[in-house]
């Protein structure tokens, strides 16, 4: 790995879907050693054994070469500077495989429900046991103490559950038309990261190991205070508000030309809508005098503003409007979809994209990282692994002869590949 | 026990949301985080709610969320003064974390540059300091519009929306204090420092829900919503006795275990639901599960279906999260006594670590200014004199 800020730390995952998965690729983008033990001989959520009917069955790569559940896009996107290795760890072959592992390790972090770790013999306490110094993070949705122990959910179900998606959504539409989002999956990724350092510095004070529970809900809900304090402090409910600021105008996302293109304008300050004004041909309304020109006034004159930047932005395409409106100095974004993404000017001119090469997707453009860094920056070492693609590899480091090796994979303990389901 | 972060001191710079949220989680895990803000308080203080909705430079609902534990030095960052004082601090710190238009950061990075020992570096922009968009000014709107999320966040043909207040830009400050803690651990352990960059759009669009490599991969953006599917379901929200629940139930085993928990396990059998003909028969479906709905509050929807292993949750406000049994059991809010606004129910730790974590109070604008000069040598007439000149 060229970045070396996690050099000398091995983490050992065990997590599906996207937040412990995207935690571990920042752990291995940060330069921490991570072996992603894959679910074996039942594959992931994210990895299905044949493209899916319907929309779903876009998630696949296209033009790719291979069996589904190693081109699916949803599984490549939070999987990557980690080596993989498949083990059904309900086998008797497959629990000695992870108490080496485990051995060995500083991390090891799982996202299962809570109580399934306890049920498979790898909970903390076994843990401990087998490794007194390893950070065990333990990362299921609604955490592992209390009475919805053993529930499961996705993202969208724990965005829901913090008080989120009921501030979301279209104020004139029914709840049912509040988008489902995942961004529980980001910041449980992130936190995962700030949790294991948090943890080995722990081992440094203590000279044990030890174990966190890190509740995906409860690390959405401090990022909320938007959410909640209007209700602690004032009592209110907070409302669906769609794009409207109530003590901002401009702020809003109007129509530009063409097909669904979208542009968000706000001014915040007197400055920002001088600049603003002037460009929708109304300079006039940031003149001393004008109701208009001030804060309160544009407060109270909301639609008709509104109606006039709509008017301007329905001229130009999004990227176009959101140019000339940061040029005359106010704030202005096009609401890019992922096409936008690879054509922003700023993106390409960083050189942010990676071309990621993979044995079944063949070369493909991928995002960027998170961050840089002005020495040993991130890099892209190893593309998303296949399944049990480094079996042999990371068990010869745990001491399996070559025979042994061929053994478990022999009894189905290990593997490359899963069953495809008779057609 | 000591807290994690104790003996660690993070200074962080701007008064923005992202540094803001940044260095709080140090801040609460044991750091001692010295808050360094623009004099008028910076945009963070700024935002609301506040309480009986009277402005205040100190109560504000963000600054007492994000601001927990730290000390405050109001000081003039575009002046050469206030930088020499930064720079002693970063001198004497393990992390600076800081968010300033561009030519005041690189001014601040170029000083402490020269001081031996110095301390990491956290450079958070919403683009970054090169490339043409460099002096461009965004909000958390504008920086999610740039991100592909917002586009996302919509229904087909529809207007993109925002999150709710800030969650973006908390999302780019939890993603400083991950790189932060690496960047604190390599110092710490190694001795060698690191300097980061974050450029905000970036953080946003490199995570996951972001579906850039979807699309890369697949070639096509895949359909958004336009309510609940009839095609894949159940998924998203659906009405029940007191509110919406919301399932992602529409895949196996999930659907499966669903017949079973509604009380009908021979659906899975009928022809009108099984594999693609599923697709054609929402309607028929929601015969069975609209009526099962409609007669339970989204708790009982939420506890009943759970006990089956149907990923459903309940679609909660603010006063409902706040005595949801689950955050109750585990005293997911805490509260703090913070001198002038009373006490104050914020959210507890991202993680549980023994029993490491506190919250306290947020401080005043400008609380510590003295007591940081006097720690860092300036004589009481170097103070003046900066207070004078305005820099203090």
């Amino acid at each position: 790995m060229s970045s070396n800020l996690l050099t000398g730390i091995r983490a050992v995952e065990a997590c599906e879907v996207w937040a412990g998965p995207m935690g571990g690729s920042l752990l291995g983008d940060l330069g921490a050693e991570v072996v992603k033990v894959e679910s074996f001989p039942r594959s992931s959520m994210t990895r299905p054994l044949a493209a899916a009917a319907g929309a779903q069955g876009s998630v696949l790569s296209q033009g790719a070469d291979g069996p589904a559940y190693e081109i699916s896009g949803i599984h490549h996107l939070a999987n990557r500077n980690k080596r993989n290795i498949a083990v059904d760890v309900r086998s008797e072959g497959g629990t000695a495989v992870m108490h080496r592992l485990i051995a060995q390790a500083d991390v090891f972090f799982e996202g299962y429900s809570a109580g399934t770790m306890e049920r498979l013999g790898f909970g903390w306490e076994r843990v401990r046991e087998i490794n007194p110094r390893v950070v065990m993070v333990s990362m299921p949705g609604w955490g592992v103490e209390g009475p919805y122990q053993g529930y499961v959910t996705l993202g969208s179900g724990l965005d829901a559950g913090a008080g989120h998606a009921s501030i979301r959504g279209y104020p004139d539409r029914d709840p049912s038309y509040i988008p489902g989002i995942f961004h529980s999956d980001a910041t449980g990724a992130l936190a995962l990261v700030t949790a294991v350092v948090a943890g080995l510095r722990r081992r440094e004070q203590s000279g044990e190991g030890c174990f966190i529970d890190m509740s995906q809900i409860e690390v959405l809900t401090w990022q909320l205070p938007g959410v909640f304090a209007e209700w602690t402090m004032n009592q209110r409910r907070p409302q669906r508000l769609g794009n409207v600021d109530p003590h901002i105008v401009p702020h809003g996302c109007y129509r530009a030309a063409g097909d669904d293109s979208w542009v968000v304008i706000a001014a915040e300050t007197d400055r920002q809508w001088a600049g603003l004004a002037a460009l929708i041909g109304h300079a006039r309304w940031a003149k001393d005098g004008d109701p208009r020109a001030s804060v309160p006034g544009r407060l109270r004159a909301r639609e008709e503003i509104d109606s006039a930047i709509a008017t301007f932005t329905a001229t130009a395409p999004a990227d176009e409007i959101a140019d000339r409106v940061q040029e005359a100095g106010a704030i202005a974004a096009p609401t890019v979809d992922s096409a936008g993404l690879l054509g922003s000017p700023q993106l390409n001119a960083r050189e942010w994209f990676n071309t990621v090469e993979h044995r079944y997707t063949g070369s493909r453009i991928l995002n960027g990282f998170l961050w840089t860094t002005t020495e040993h920056p991130p890099s892209w070492d190893r593309a998303c692994g296949l399944v049990g693609e480094h079996n042999d590899e990371v068990l010869v480091e745990l001491g399996y002869s070559g025979d042994e090796i061929a053994a478990l994979a022999e009894k189905g303990v290990i593997g490359d590949r899963y069953e495809l389901p008779s057609p | 026990m000591d807290q994690p972060f104790e003996g660690l001191r993070v200074v962080e710079a701007g008064g923005t949301v992202a540094v803001a949220a940044a260095t709080k989680t140090f801040s609460d895990f044991g750091a001692d985080v010295l808050k360094v803000e623009p004099l008028d308080g910076g945009v963070m203080r700024r935002m609301v709610p506040f309480p009986d909705d009277r402005p205040h430079i100190d109560r504000g609902g963000f600054h007492l969320a994000f601001d927990t534990g730290k000390r405050s030095i109001a000081l003039d960052l575009a002046t050469p003064s206030g930088r020499e004082v930064l720079t002693a601090l970063a001198a004497n710190a393990d992390l600076l974390v800081l968010e300033l238009p561009p030519e005041v950061a690189e001014a601040v990075l170029e000083t402490s540059g020269d001081v031996p020992g110095r301390a990491s570096t956290v450079t958070i922009s919403p683009h970054g300091f090169d490339g043409p968009f460099r002096e461009r000014i965004e909000n958390d709107m504008s920086m999610f519009a740039w991100s592909t999320r917002m586009h996302r966040h919509a229904v087909e043909g529809s207007e993109p929306l925002r999150y709710g207040p800030q969650v973006p830009s908390a999302q780019v400050g939890a993603t400083a204090a991950a790189a932060g803690s690496a960047a604190l651990w390599r110092k710490t352990e190694h001795g060698e420092r690191a300097d980061i960059q974050i450029a905000g759009v970036e953080a946003l669009a490199g995570n996951v829900d972001s579906w850039f490599v979807i699309w890369s991969m697949a070639g096509v953006n895949l359909p958004r919503g336009d309510g609940p599917s009839k095609m894949a379901y159940p998924a998203g929200n659906y009405a029940c006795a007191d509110g919406y629940v919301l399932f992602a139930a529409q895949g196996e085993p999930f659907f499966t275990r669903l017949c079973a928990g509604i009380g009908h396990p021979e659906l899975t059998e009928d022809p009108r639901f099984m594999d693609e003909a599923r697709a054609m028969h929402w309607d028929d479906f929601m015969t069975f599960l609209g009526p099962w709905l409609g007669a339970r509050t989204r708790n009982e929807v939420f506890t009943e279906l759970q006990r089956f292993g149907v990923m459903v949750a309940p679609v909660l406000e603010a006063p409902d999260v706040l005595t949801d049994p689950q955050a109750v059991a585990r005293g997911s809010f805490v509260e703090v006594d913070q001198p002038g606004a009373g006490t104050t129910t914020l959210a507890g730790p991202p993680f549980r670590l023994d029993d490491a974590w506190q919250a306290r109070p947020a401080p005043q604008l400008g609380e510590h200014t003295a007591d940081v000069l006097d720690e860092l040598g300036y004589s009481r007439d170097e103070q003046i004199a900066l207070f004078r000149a305005g820099v203090i």
